[in-house]
């Protein structure tokens, strides 16, 4: 194997890896403050995907100019989601986490039924900023680092809110402590829908940045929710580090096993890891979490 | 009493109508029945693992696709009976589930449904591309008079799985199933082997869909990985599950033979958006009736003293 081939192959699956990272992240807040395990997330990931790549083909609006828009959206379905669905569990329901775990498997399969029907079952992608800048005998995608760097920004940005801001502090409290933080006067009830809404909005913005660098179709969903619990799980519910590290061994599993297998087997990584890392480290999803 | 007896005249027609009505040769009744069976089988499958001993399973699907491609390859490669090879395909699912159900029950609830997820996409994608399989080109079985045999075989795991489930309702191992489910320390604190428990529910649930996968193949005399490892397929049996009651007796039943009818034709009317509306009617279902339609119909006959 030749050295620039391997080195090539780690910088496209570093810079996947930043994208993966920006999802889990959305995943750790939601899955940190309310411990429900979405089904959905990959499913809202996957929509704004493919809702960029129709405004780009359409409207020519460029995923990054969309971010707003699709970070908005986003939210909106996390509160959504939250607010609409997963409060109207009944008081008689079986178990909480066996329900909620069901209709977040309703959902899911609803939004998949829905991009079908807007979509249609096509691959889709951006073809926006298609060129390369060569670094020695590297080329490094245009695309490809421009979404991993307003992963990395955006990353950065929750960071900050959730370690400088109060409401990122209450949130940080709400995952840490349910007890402890309504005790010192945070609303657990917004916090949940507030961290569905930061959670999905950043899934969102994972979801735009990805479509200029990987093709998806309305059966992705679920690559986008495991490949998130892969990462949190790799990573501990814990650190930045963690997840980014998660991220990378995911975003470079999928780079390499897409180039020398092919891309179906490139796809199959994330299910593969996951179990994988599930099988080591059982406890891996019951450290503490980001938000 | 009544309302037993009522109930035990109504299942022995019920009965009597699938046993017979495939013999009028009409193909939509045939086509019917056969999906009711094949969906209320499903039903019973999935309940064993996820309503007796409340490990939510998203991935039994797996082993349909199994025994699916067990029958084409079979059938096509080896040409051996497919009968034979549906009963293999139920074998090597069974041996499978062992030590698949070892490694996965280790897993927290919610994790083992995503594991479960992760594995029947693995699967598909595997089989995608085997060559053996057929790819994604899938594999042609020999058309003729399929559907009758396979509807019978359907029908017969059907009742098998009512049996089946009568019997760990009522015995010491669906006690202990119940038992984990409600409290596994605490179970097993009082002497449940936990892990073996869980793993034998996992196993039935698994020769469930194995051998009902073996007859869809010789029914739709077609097998492709997208169509086999179907996530329609999945979701249906979850929502009819759901919507009869999960880990009761005829939960199942009351779920596949209501919303078979329902698939049917919303399939017909909405091919498109189909998984669409089983999605929301998950959603709906549990909000507006969490346990199912046998215990609250349970409750209500309770409620008046007839039951």
């Amino acid at each position: 194997m030749r050295p620039e081939l391997v080195l090539q192959l780690t910088i496209d699956g570093l810079l996947l890896g930043g994208v993966f990272a920006l999802a889990a992240l959305g995943l750790n807040v939601i899955f940190g403050v309310t411990r429900i395990v979405n089904l959905a997330h990959g499913n809202i990931v996957v929509l704004t995907a493919l809702s960029a790549a129709i405004a780009f083909q359409r409207f020519g609006i460029t995923p990054i100019e969309g971010l707003p828009v699709a970070m908005v959206g986003g939210a909106l379905l996390g509160v959504i989601i939250d607010r609409l669905i997963l409060r109207r569990l009944p008081e008689d329901a079986p178990t909480a986490e066996t329900t909620s775990l069901l209709l977040t498997f309703g959902v899911s399969y609803f939004l998949v039924g829905l991009s079908l029907a807007i979509f249609t079952g096509d691959f889709r992608s951006v073809a926006y900023l298609t060129g390369s800048w060569l670094v020695g005998p590297l080329s490094i995608g245009k695309s490809r680092f421009l979404a991993f760097a307003v992963a990395i920004v955006i990353a950065a940005m929750l960071g900050v809110l959730l370690r400088s801001t109060k409401i990122g502090r209450a949130l940080r409290a709400a995952s840490q402590n349910l007890d402890g933080a309504r005790a010192c006067g945070v609303s657990i009830d917004r916090m949940r829908t507030l961290s569905f809404g930061l959670g999905s909005a950043i899934a969102a913005a994972a979801g735009a940045l990805l479509s200029m660098i990987y093709a998806v179709n309305p059966d992705s969903g679920s690559q986008f929710t495991l490949i998130a619990f892969s990462v949190v799980a790799l990573g501990g519910l814990g650190s930045y580090a963690g997840a980014l590290l998660g991220s990378a061994i995911l975003g470079l599993a999928v780079s390499f096993v897409g180039f020398f297998g092919n891309t179906q087997l490139g796809a199959m990584m994330p299910y593969v890891v996951f179990i994988l890392v599930l099988l080591f480290r059982p406890s891996g999803l019951l450290g503490k979490s980001v938000a | 009493m009544i309302a037993k007896r009522a109930g035990y005249a109504v299942l022995a027609l019920l009965f009597v109508v699938l046993l017979l009505a495939p013999l009028s040769g009409n193909g939509y009744i045939v086509s019917l029945c056969y999906i009711t069976a094949l969906f209320v089988a499903l039903a019973y499958g999935w309940n064993l693992i996820s309503g007796y001993a409340g490990y939510l399973s998203f991935g039994q699907i797996t082993f349909f696709g199994i025994g699916a491609y067990a029958v084409a390859i079979g059938v096509t490669r080896f040409h051996l009976p497919w009968y034979l090879c549906a009963a293999l395909g139920g074998v090597a699912c069974a041996a499978l589930a062992v030590p698949m159900g070892w490694l996965m029950l280790r897993l927290r609830g919610p994790f083992f449904a995503l594991g479960m997820l992760g594995l029947a996409q693995t699967a598909r994608i595997l089989t995608n591309l085997t060559p053996i399989s057929g790819g994604s080109e899938g594999i042609y079985l020999p058309p003729g008079a399929n559907a009758i045999a396979a509807y019978y075989w359907t029908l017969a795991i059907m009742v098998g799985g009512v049996v089946l489930t009568a019997a760990i309702d009522r015995n010491a191992f669906g006690l202990r199933l119940r038992a984990l489910r409600e409290d596994e320390r605490a179970a097993g604190t009082l002497g449940v082997d936990t892990t073996r428990s869980n793993v034998q529910a996992f196993v039935l649930s698994a020769i469930f869909p194995a051998l009902l996968g073996g007859g869809y193949a010789w029914y739709l005399t077609y097998v492709e990985p997208n169509s086999i490892y179907s996530t329609e397929i999945e979701l249906q049996t979850v929502a009819m599950a759901i919507l009869g009651g999960m880990g009761t007796l005829w939960g199942p039943l009351v779920g596949g033979l209501i919303m078979s009818q329902v698939s049917e034709s919303l399939s017909t009317r909405f091919p498109q958006t189909h998984l669409m509306i089983f999605g929301a009617l998950i959603v709906v279902l549990l909000i507006a009736l969490p346990r199912g339609i046998v215990p609250a119909v349970a409750a209500f006959l309770k409620k008046r003293g007839i039951a």
